[in-house]
């Protein structure tokens, strides 16, 4: 039980190029969850303010990544 | 009153130090169980999926990558599992045991990045039960959230 628990974490995961960029989605997610814990008052507001600021990080870093593929393709 | 300086002359490393060592655990020291409970969860996952995600020996290594080992001390208790794991790994090839399988670059990568951003936000978890251990940040915070005294 042990040995194949620590299986899971010594073992890595071989990821694709999609794979990794998807991977993007949840960590964002938790950076959201965790700075709206500490800054909401109310617990209950956690939920929508997390899922607004993480929209939010997931749009904003879109739109930078396009800005600069579209500034990449006008330069070369 | 110099009993409840001292008090909170206590209060306020004691929970530095449980949150650095557990994420959310200074919340829970100060009463505040959904807070540290989110906190728990939410960084310990990140953590450990980013070890799974890159194998423990290439994303917890201080030696090849000692800045985000750095910012993955930040999460003392996490990191030192992983290290521990990663020190018995080692510890296995050079007895020569099966060395532990090579990650793909781009799985390392997303690895360190999952391990360093949960070390960044326990650092921030951290300074917020540092602020609310302070006696007159609990006090400012106890006015706001019952005005006239009633709780």
């Amino acid at each position: 039980m042990i040995s194949a628990l620590a299986g899971l974490f010594t073992t890595p995961i071989e990821l694709t190029g999609i794979q990794s960029f998807l991977l993007m989605l949840p960590l964002c997610l938790s950076i959201a969850i965790v700075y709206k814990t500490t800054r909401c008052r109310n617990l209950r507001d956690v939920p929508v303010a997390a899922l607004v600021l993480w929209v939010t990080i997931v749009a904003g870093m879109y739109a930078v990544g396009f800005g600069l593929w579209l500034v990449f393709e006008i330069m070369v | 009153m110099a009993n409840q300086r001292l008090t909170s002359a206590v209060r306020m490393p004691v929970t530095g130090l449980l949150a650095w060592l557990v994420p959310g655990l200074g919340h829970l020291y100060l009463g505040d169980r959904g807070r540290g409970i989110v906190c728990l969860i939410t960084i310990t996952a990140t953590f450990w999926t980013g070890v799974a995600l890159g194998g423990v020996r290439a994303t917890v290594d201080p030696h090849n990558r000692k800045l985000w080992f750095i910012a993955q001390v930040c999460t003392a208790g996490n990191t030192l599992t992983g290290y521990a794991l990663h020190r018995s790994i080692a510890a296995g090839e050079s007895e020569g045991r099966k060395p532990a399988a090579t990650a793909h670059w781009a799985s390392v990568d997303v690895g360190v990045h999952y391990t360093g951003v949960a070390g960044l936000l326990n650092l921030l978890v951290i300074f917020d039960a540092f602020a609310r251990a302070e006696p007159s940040s609990a006090k400012r915070r106890e006015e706001r959230e019952h005005p006239g005294g009633v709780p």
